[in-house]
Order: structure tokens, then C-alpha cells, then sequence
């Protein structure tokens, strides 16, 4: 009773509860989506083996709906890199009164998914938002924000970026931080321009981070819903229909055994993802 | 010196006024009348009234939503504190075989889209009979809550020092009795991140309550989506509830800003 090993019989209720509560569902999941299950026809269950995902592979929305995840993923994390890096870079300087800021920069990070994409609802609406008025006093128009495919992608990528910004900002902080100061005062020693210490100090020793929280913030848009259920619901038609976005109107649908199948898909390609994560973890090891 | 400190504060305008902007209008905009509303220019200096928030507030039965999702976070809370208390302990005392494995499998649940859960989640619910009921939730948010917890507790157990523990045994403490008596008081900081934590991603959740609840358990956010429908007449109530819903996140922050880091960063930098 004594020894410190019998404690590892303190993670067991923790361990079962949360591999029950994951893995049931998930298994579950695959045994419907081979089967014809539709919600309100209950008796009419019928094993169709791949033939959900063969008809997922010829569904012309999901192959948009793949295409629209990946720009969206693809834009987001972009605009959050680069910004989150030269906020980095900027607080990264020795200036005692950017201390204090670094909790005001924090907080979209905080806000409720929902109600801060409610709140730029508000603020993109073309006629009530004031975003719209303040563009037209620099000349950029009227863009009709949530009406138009191409704006509505935008304000998607915009919307998500101000949320998550301050994650890439804190990630690539922490890594700056970390770097050692003598370098930076050896290059400087060696004639070297701030340019050229960040291109060639900077840049290959935070390569690491930065790859992580590129893959971990990847991943999430990936598998957003909040901001794009409530920006848009999908539309302007299905023009921002993410996989999630499409998964949850087949579920509507009570087509459980396709809406199961997109959800294996969905798992597989974040599951791939996750393992090149694993990959660059190991390596810098 | 002086150049780099002028540009610096240059280059902070826009990205605070790109942060504290949509807060600041959303803030003022729960204030304003409808006259002020539609007002262009848009007015940053006007007589404040309180009419959306009285609207939100008695219009609709928002004090029953708020107590859904009080009482769902507080679920949360406590569970993923028990069951994350316990499991961690056990990581950070012991090593076995598999014991790394576990923990990184632990973590990694995390990555699994929670829509490819909720479907199932859902068929399972509906056959039990428990859709729209707070446990039906409760289960699922401490889920997703105890990952965290349990990563950031086996860093603040695993500063407890040994001989603690060892001296309280010999005394004739039960393992159960030296962990509440003596190791949790000493990790106390740490339960309390873990527990703002877990309540936060209750609080916050949104796509398991769209779908599981009904009218029993319904929570603030599917409040708030819902009333996007009809967007026009409902500007101030909408700005009101949302400054309502993100007041706490918003005092969190400040309390935890230390910890967030830490959080955020787990595994990416520690590697």
C-alpha cells in the first residue's frame, strides 16, 4: 500500500472515462457510415458496405466542399502566420510598456467563438456595420461582405484571423524568447542589419515552432464550425460549405449513414495532419 | 534607440485598434437607441441607455439560459477536476510500460473534429433517451476539458517533492488521504488554472450544444446564434448579449494571462 507505484491505479477512472467517451462514439461512427441509416426510417436499415463513400466520391458538393476547407485553411493560417510573426517580432523588443499590452492583444483569444463572430456580423452588415462606412471614407466602396462568394471567403478568413491571431502571436513569442541574446549582439558585433539577423539567426532557429503552430492552427481551421455557422451558414449558396459545414446539413438531412461517412473522412485527413505534427516533433528531437 | 521607440509605437496603433475595435463598437452599439444605430457617421460619443440589455435580460428567458450554462460549466468543472486529479497524480508518480504512449494518446484526442463525434454522439444519446439533458452534455465537456487538465497538472504534481508525501504515509495517511491533505494543497494554483480552464470550454462550447440540446438544456451561445436570424430589429439586443456572454472571458484573461502561455505552448515549445 506503501509504495509510490500502486498510485498508477489513480489514472485509471480518468484514462477509461476518456477513452470510452472518444473511442465508442468513433467506432460507432464507422459501423453506421456503411450502412443506409435514415433517421426517420428507422426499419429501413440496410448494409451498403463502401457505398457510402463511393457516392461521397461522386458527390460534386463534397469535392467543392474540400476545395472551399482547404482555401479556407490555406487563408487563414496564412494571414495569421505572417501578422502573429511581426506581432512577435514587435513585442519582442526591450521596451518595458509593451508588457501590459500583451494581455489587450490576448483577448480576442478569449471572446466566445460564437458571440465574436456574432459581433463582426454586426459589424460587416453592409447598411446597419460600420466597417463599411469607414471604407468608403478611404475610397474601398460598399463590398457587400456576406452577399458575395468571394468577399464572404474573405470575411471568413478575416474573422478567424482576428480571433486567432494572439495564439500564433503568444506561440512565436515564447519562441523568440528563447532564443539567445549573445547572437543577436555577436551579428550586430559583425556588422550584420537587422534584416539579415532575422534572415539568417531568427528564421532558422524558430523554424520549428513556427512549423508546429502552423500544423496545430491547420488543423483547427480545419475543423471549424462556429465562425463559418454563424458568418454564413455555408453560403452565399454553398460558396463557404466547409466538409463541417456540408456534415452538419446531411446530418440535418437525417442521413446518418452519409453524414457518418464525411465525419471518417474528415477524421482521416486531420489524423494525417496530426501525424506529419508527430513527424516534426520527433525530428528536432 | 529613440527612431526604434517612436516606430514601435507606430506600428502598435494598428494592431491594437484591430483588436479593440470590434470590442469597443460592440460595447458602445449596446448602449446606443435605434436612431443611434443607424446614425452615419457612426457615433462613438452619444447619451448611453440600457433599454437592449433590460430587453435581453426580461424579452427573453435569459436568466434560464445563463443557469443552463452555469450549471453545465460547473458540471464540467468538477468532473474533469476529479477525473483529472486522479489521472495525473498517476502519471506523475508512476512510470510503466506504455505510460508515455498514454499520456502522448491522451493529448492527441484532442485532434479528433468534434463533428465526426457529435453525429454518433447523437445516435447514442437519442437511444439512451438522454438529448437535452445537462448530463448528456456534461459528459462530452469534461471529454474535451480533461486532456488539458490532465497535461497541466502533471506539471504542477510533479513539483511536489516526494518526501512529502513519503513523511505523510509514514504517519499513517492513506494514498487517497496524503493526495487530498498534502499534495493538493500544494498544487493548489494549479487546480484552480485547470478548473477556470474547464469551465471556459463549456462555457465557449458551441456545436455539441446546437445539436444534443433542447429546450431544457439549451446554452448562452445557441442563444446567441439563434438570434442572428433576424438581424436588423435586433442590433442593441444582439450587442447586449454579446457583451454579456464575453464579460467573463474577458476578466479571465487577465487573471490568467500567465498561464496561457504556458497552455497554449504545451508541447510546441517544451518539444
Amino acid at each position: 500500500m506503501g509504495s509510490v507505484q500502486s498510485r498508477r491505479w489513480f489514472l485509471v477512472p480518468g484514462v477509461i472515462f476518456l477513452l470510452v467517451i472518444d473511442m465508442v462514439p468513433l467506432v460507432y461512427s464507422l459501423w453506421v457510415s456503411f450502412y443506409q441509416w435514415w433517421l426517420v426510417r428507422p426499419r429501413d436499415i440496410r448494409f451498403l458496405g463502401l457505398g457510402n463513400y463511393l457516392s461521397l466520391a461522386a458527390d460534386p458538393a463534397f469535392r467543392r466542399s474540400i476545395l472551399v476547407t482547404c482555401t479556407l485553411t490555406f487563408g487563414a493560417v496564412l494571414a495569421e502566420f505572417l501578422a502573429g510573426l511581426a506581432l512577435a517580432l514587435l513585442f519582442a523588443q526591450p521596451f518595458r510598456f509593451l508588457r501590459p499590452l500583451r494581455a489587450v492583444i490576448m483577448m480576442p483569444l478569449f471572446v466566445v467563438p460564437v458571440v465574436g463572430a456574432t459581433m463582426w456580423r454586426l459589424i460587416l452588415h453592409p447598411e446597419m456595420g460600420v466597417l463599411n462606412y469607414y471604407l468608403g471614407l478611404i475610397g474601398l466602396g460598399n463590398p457587400q461582405w456576406l452577399a458575395d462568394p468571394t468577399m464572404a471567403m474573405c470575411a471568413l478568413i478575416l474573422v478567424d484571423a482576428w480571433r486567432t491571431i494572439p495564439f500564433m502571436f503568444l506561440v512565436m513569442l515564447a519562441g523568440l524568447e528563447t532564443l539567445p541574446a549573445e547572437l543577436f549582439e555577436a551579428a550586430r558585433v559583425d556588422g550584420a542589419s537587422w534584416l539579415q539577423a532575422f534572415r539568417f539567426i531568427t528564421l532558422p532557429l524558430l523554424t520549428y515552432i513556427m512549423l508546429v503552430a502552423v500544423l496545430i492552427r491547420g488543423m483547427d481551421v480545419f475543423r471549424e464550425f462556429d465562425i463559418v455557422f454563424v458568418l454564413t451558414g455555408g453560403g452565399p449558396g454553398t460558396a463557404t460549405e466547409t466538409m463541417q459545414m456540408l456534415n452538419y446539413r446531411v446530418f440535418g438531412l437525417g442521413h446518418m449513414g452519409q453524414a457518418n461517412a464525411i465525419g471518417v473522412v474528415t477524421l482521416i485527413l486531420v489524423a494525417l495532419m496530426c501525424y506529419l505534427l508527430i513527424r516534426v516533433v520527433q525530428r528536432s528531437r | 534607440m529613440r527612431t526604434r521607440k517612436l516606430l514601435t509605437v507606430l506600428a502598435l496603433i494598428p494592431a491594437l485598434a484591430w483588436t479593440l475595435f470590434p470590442l469597443l463598437w460592440i460595447l458602445t452599439a449596446s448602449f446606443k437607441t435605434e436612431l443611434s444605430l443607424y446614425a452615419k457617421p457612426p457615433q462613438w460619443i452619444f447619451s448611453p441607455i440600457l433599454e437592449n440589455y433590460r430587453r435581453v435580460l426580461f424579452n427573453i428567458p435569459f436568466f434560464e439560459y445563463l443557469t443552463n450554462s452555469l450549471l453545465i460549466a460547473t458540471g464540467t468543472t468538477l468532473g474533469s477536476l476529479v477525473l483529472g486529479t486522479l489521472a495525473a497524480y498517476g502519471f506523475s508518480r508512476t512510470r510503466f510500460w506504455g505510460s508515455e504512449a498514454l499520456r502522448f494518446l491522451i493529448l492527441v484526442t484532442r485532434m479528433v473534429p468534434r463533428m465526426t463525434l457529435v453525429v454518433p454522439y447523437y445516435l447514442m444519446m437519442l437511444k439512451i433517451g438522454m438529448l437535452d439533458t445537462y448530463s448528456g452534455l456534461i459528459i462530452a465537456y469534461v471529454s474535451f476539458a480533461m486532456p488539458f487538465s490532465i497535461w497541466l497538472l502533471i506539471g504542477f504534481f510533479d513539483d511536489v517533492p516526494l518526501e512529502v508525501e513519503e513523511a505523510a504515509l509514514v504517519d499513517g495517511c492513506t494514498p487517497v488521504g496524503t493526495l487530498v491533505r498534502v499534495v493538493i494543497p500544494i498544487a493548489a494554483p494549479g487546480l484552480a488554472v485547470a478548473a477556470i480552464f474547464a469551465f471556459l470550454v463549456s462555457w465557449n462550447e458551441f456545436l455539441f450544444a446546437l445539436i444534443l440540446s433542447g429546450v431544457h438544456s439549451k446554452t448562452l451561445p445557441v442563444v446567441i446564434a439563434g438570434l442572428t436570424t433576424d438581424l436588423g430589429p435586433l442590433y442593441g439586443e444582439m450587442s447586449a448579449a454579446a457583451v454579456m456572454v464575453m464579460l467573463p472571458n474577458v476578466l479571465m484573461t487577465l487573471v490568467l494571462q500567465r498561464y496561457v502561455v504556458k497552455g497554449l505552448t504545451l508541447g510546441a515549445v517544451k518539444g
